[in-house]
């Protein structure tokens, strides 16, 4: 099974979630790693992205009190429960009536369920790529090429996710949306390693509409 | 009534700012007593409370304190909530409530079987 098939069928599990519990505004999943596999089409992009690294922020801190299990923020506009269901977070948006009892219920049974489901259907743990927002530094000059260039560490861990395949290739998304598929190397000059830079040929920029110090998702691809 | 005599009439309500604070000193030490509270840190703009079980752990208590109240402003705003009531952050071990009222920021921290909602009534109460 590929991971867009698990993907969709979380997807519909989230779909149908939301059908069962009208109080639910949207829902989405993503990984400890900060991988976002499936949402309720409710969520766009950058309101995940934006959560997932205000999470992974606050997990870091949490490590005093155990490894984070959940969050819950009840709000007069709303309520918002983040819930770790095995490997992955469960995000889930509700009404400020909503009765968090039997939302957490519906939710903890049907998600571990299908899960498990999944699980049988495709034994070996699939691995979702963690995408990785990085600031944009125009390449300049003759010799810049084509290839975009990330740290090397960057680079190492991704290569570790992909079982040790190269990552040679990128594609790099701008927050309008714009995308492009790259090669890629490692930041070749010391001063700029280590800051979270993606330095992208001119030619890219202007094609992709970025500019310096915008951030931008970039996604690898193993060769 | 003559606007002079306002100020005169409205000097109770000087003092309740005090009283609160002073309530809410009281109210967090109650809670401290019982059985599965960890601790507890209140902030205010100008000063901080800390009574914490573990003293090694203050800076780490701390800092999840301010990260779990920053984290919660951000996620308001990010999803639109409105007024927060309170935030609650679970662990393996133990689960913090944090809250605002007025400019005191709370975190209670508590083991998970505490139930925070009795935590958090006690807390409102003035």
């Amino acid at each position: 099974m590929s991971n867009d098939m698990y993907a969709t069928a979380l997807k519909d599990t989230l779909t149908e979630i939301q059908k069962m519990c009208p109080d639910i505004k949207y829902s989405f999943i993503f990984t400890k790693d900060g991988a976002i596999i499936a949402g309720d089409g409710e969520a766009d992009d950058t309101l995940m992205e934006k959560t997932v690294h205000s999470f992974q922020s606050l997990a870091e801190k949490a490590v005093v009190i155990g490894e984070l299990d959940g969050l819950s923020i009840d709000g007069e506009k709303g309520k918002l429960r983040i819930s770790r269901v095995k490997e992955l977070y469960l995000v889930v948006k509700a009404s400020p009536h909503a009765d968090t009892t039997y939302l957490h219920s519906v939710t903890n049974v049907i998600v571990p369920t299908v899960l498990k489901l999944l699980e049988k259907i495709a034994p070996t743990p699939l691995k979702f790529m963690p995408s990785k927002q990085l600031i944009v530094d125009p390449l300049t000059g003759f010799f810049t090429g084509d290839n975009v260039q990330i740290d090397d560490t960057q680079l190492k861990e991704w290569s570790q996710h992909f079982d040790g395949k190269d990552v040679n290739e990128v594609e790099v998304e701008t927050i309008g949306g714009k995308k492009t598929r790259c090669g890629v190397k490692k930041i070749g000059d010391a001063k700029q390693q280590g800051k979270g830079l993606i330095l992208i040929p001119e030619k890219t920029c202007r094609a992709l509409e970025a500019k310096k110090g915008e951030l931008v998702r970039v996604k690898p691809i193993a060769s | 009534m003559s606007a002079r005599n306002k100020p005169e009439e409205e000097m109770p309500a000087k003092n309740k700012p005090e009283e609160e604070v002073e309530n809410l000193h009281g109210n967090l030490k109650k809670i401290k007593a019982r059985d599965g509270i960890i601790g507890y840190i209140l902030r205010d703009p100008k000063s901080a409370s800390v009574d914490i079980k573990d003293p090694s752990k203050i800076i780490d208590y701390a800092i999840l304190s301010s990260t779990v109240l920053d984290s919660g402003a951000y996620m308001k705003n990010t999803f639109e909530l409105g007024r927060v009531k309170h935030i609650v952050v679970e662990g393996g071990n133990l689960k913090v409530l944090s809250l605002a009222i007025g400019d005191h920021r709370i975190s209670v921290f508590m083991d998970k079987k505490v139930d925070h909602n009795a935590i958090y009534k006690n807390l409102r109460l003035k």
